[in-house]
């Protein structure tokens, strides 16, 4: 028998047939963000992974964010023997910075000059500038997202929200109007869930993953687990070590200098390096843990499968 | 797969990264203990193979003059590791490990008697056989002699070469600290070695601590070695020379300084 409108019908319209247009408008919303989402955090597709030539600040800012990019900059400030801490765990630096630094250098050296602790050095305004200048040169590559580019991946998840207060307000109707809701109620959780995945917006772009990926193949022999040899990598080794690895690295190189300066010891995978001298594979990613725009399982996971049986659903 | 070419350098993964970027590298050696005989070789170890680099294993815990026969295990690993690098030969190193059971975790010297002679000829012979390449043997330093030697150096290596059918690992700074710990002249020491043998050569750094010399491995090599190398070179240039660094890793500078100290005393080609 047809399903017509009835009296019985929340808002005049039967339950399978709102069902399955609201599964219809629920697939198509989630395949057009995903959409969007995957062209937005493309980035530049650049020069072949490996060829961008990042310098070991950009490399940390990627990996780990504003932290570790200032920890790099003091990682390599030190090997250089530029800066130095203190009894009281204050930093301090050794006259006029070298020539060569970048401006993150700059700033950093200039905040161990006025003996800064380092937990204090984010704050600074010198190293906030210098951090401002570094994040603008890599969304420009094309390698972070800008503000906008964020603002614009977040639409979509908003849209989804307003889909799912539809179906939140169709199951009150439908609840108060004694009719089964168990379809769209599942239709609805499948929606919240690919909101909350969706609503994590990565900071840098697959072109960013790909070259940090490809880096950390090329400078295994960073990894602390290859217990490299800093003195012989100098300062722009051990920068990258701490870009790529974590503060870990700056442990292995500098206990003494970690423990005093207060440095919190992070260490980021790094594959084991088939050298039976080395230990295994090490802990935790820091920083690095979010996941680019591929995670979510495509629209068919939402909603189920083929409309409903039995008698009526959807409210 | 052709031996050990020019100038080389002991690879080990604190200074992988240094050792991928020389230009003209031709030859590694890689302490085959280290490695797994299952592999995968470490990254920066493959990625010297794919360049065509030969990279030889270098045994140290054979024990090929102990009294008791070696450990076919061993052995086996050894093989297993010159398979995987794909090794033109192996070396291990005259001297014992282990005695009874108890592992000296050092290398020890040999007294220089015939009884020691077959011991070390006979453990050869027992690796060879299950060895895919030819090995080489390299003399160890030593701070004193036995008091029961009945051969000297040249002798006791000559006798062992000739019996094995080994080629020669020479160490100058073992040469170099054996003259000048326990006297004699190095110079007349490489007239009398068979240098047609040698495979290759360890050049090593050391110091000089109460009165002795110490060959370290982490400290620089001494000019003494050089000119070692010098004589070496201009009696017989063996096909390769290997700078051996096991710590204290100096900036990458003063290694490339070395490898162009061994390049220049030896006619080499510069790797760097």
């Amino acid at each position: 028998m047809p399903i017509l409108a009835a009296p019985g019908d929340t808002w005049g319209v039967p339950g399978p047939v709102f069902l399955r247009l609201y599964l219809l408008a629920a697939v198509a919303l989630v395949v057009g963000v995903l959409v969007h989402r995957r062209r937005i955090l493309r980035g530049t597709p650049a020069a072949a992974p490996g060829t961008v030539g990042l310098d070991p600040q950009q490399v940390a800012y990627l990996n780990g964010g504003e932290q570790l990019a200032v920890w790099t900059a003091l990682s390599g400030l030190r090997q250089g023997g530029t800066v130095g801490v203190r009894p009281d765990r204050r930093l301090t630096a050794g006259g006029h910075p070298p020539a060569g630094l970048t401006p993150l250098d700059q700033a950093v050296h200039h905040a161990a000059n006025r003996h800064l602790h380092t937990r204090e050095l984010r704050a600074d305004e010198w190293v906030r500038r210098a951090l401002e200048q570094l994040r603008t040169g890599l969304e420009q590559r094309g390698l972070t997202l800008t503000p906008q580019a964020r603002e614009a991946v977040r639409r979509g998840p908003l849209l989804i929200v307003l889909l799912i207060a539809v179906g939140v307000f169709r199951i009150f109707a439908g609840l108060s109007n004694d009719r089964p809701v168990g379809w769209l109620t599942l239709a609805v959780l499948a929606l919240i869930g690919c909101c909350v995945v969706l609503a994590r917006v990565p900071w840098r772009t697959r072109a960013a993953e790909r070259e940090l990926s490809e880096l950390r193949r090329r400078h295994t022999y960073l990894a602390p687990t290859s217990a490299p040899a800093y003195a012989t990598y100098g300062a722009a080794g051990a920068a990258m070590g701490v870009a790529l690895f974590g503060t870990a690295s700056l442990w292995a190189m500098d206990p003494g200098f970690a423990e005093q300066a207060e440095i919190q010891r992070q260490a980021i995978a790094a594959s084991g390096n088939g050298y039976s001298s080395g230990s295994s594979g090490s802990s935790c990613g820091g920083g690095s843990s979010c996941g680019g725009g591929s995670s979510c399982g495509g629209g068919s996971s939402c909603g189920g499968g083929g409309g409903c049986g039995g008698g009526g659903c959807g409210g | 797969m052709t031996g050990p070419v020019g100038v080389g350098i002991g690879w080990r993964p604190e200074i992988a990264g240094f050792v991928a970027e020389l230009p003209g590298l031709r030859f590694v050696e890689v302490v085959a203990e280290a490695l797994a005989a299952t592999g995968p070789l470490p990254d920066g170890l493959a990625d010297l193979r794919g360049r065509g680099v030969t990279v030889v294993p270098h045994g140290v815990r054979l024990s090929l003059g102990g009294a008791e026969p070696v450990d076919p295990a061993r052995v086996a690993h050894l093989a297993r590791v010159a398979a995987l690098v794909d090794a033109p030969l192996v070396s291990e190193h005259i001297a014992f490990v282990r005695a009874g059971g108890l592992e000296a975790g050092h290398l020890l010297p040999l007294p220089r008697s015939r009884e020691a002679v077959a011991a070390v000829v006979a453990n050869v012979r027992r690796a060879r056989a299950e060895l895919p390449v030819p090995i080489a043997l390299e003399p160890i330093a030593a701070l004193f002699d036995w008091p029961d030697d009945e051969l000297d150096e040249a002798d006791f290596l000559t006798e062992i070469l000739a019996a094995t059918d080994a080629s020669l690992l020479l160490d100058v700074a073992n040469v170099h600290a054996n003259a000048r710990n326990r006297g004699g002249d190095p110079l007349a020491l490489l007239d009398r070695l068979p240098l047609e043998r040698v495979a290759y050569v360890h050049v090593a750094g050391g110091a000089e601590q109460g009165g002795y010399y110490h060959d370290t491995h982490t400290d620089p090599v001494p000019a003494e070695v050089l000119d070692l190398v010098r004589e070496l070179c201009s009696r017989r240039r063996p096909p390769a020379l290997l700078l051996e660094r096991d710590g204290h890793y100096p900036p990458a500078a003063e290694l490339r300084a070395e490898l162009d100290a061994l390049a220049a005393a030896s006619g080499h080609p510069v790797i760097t």
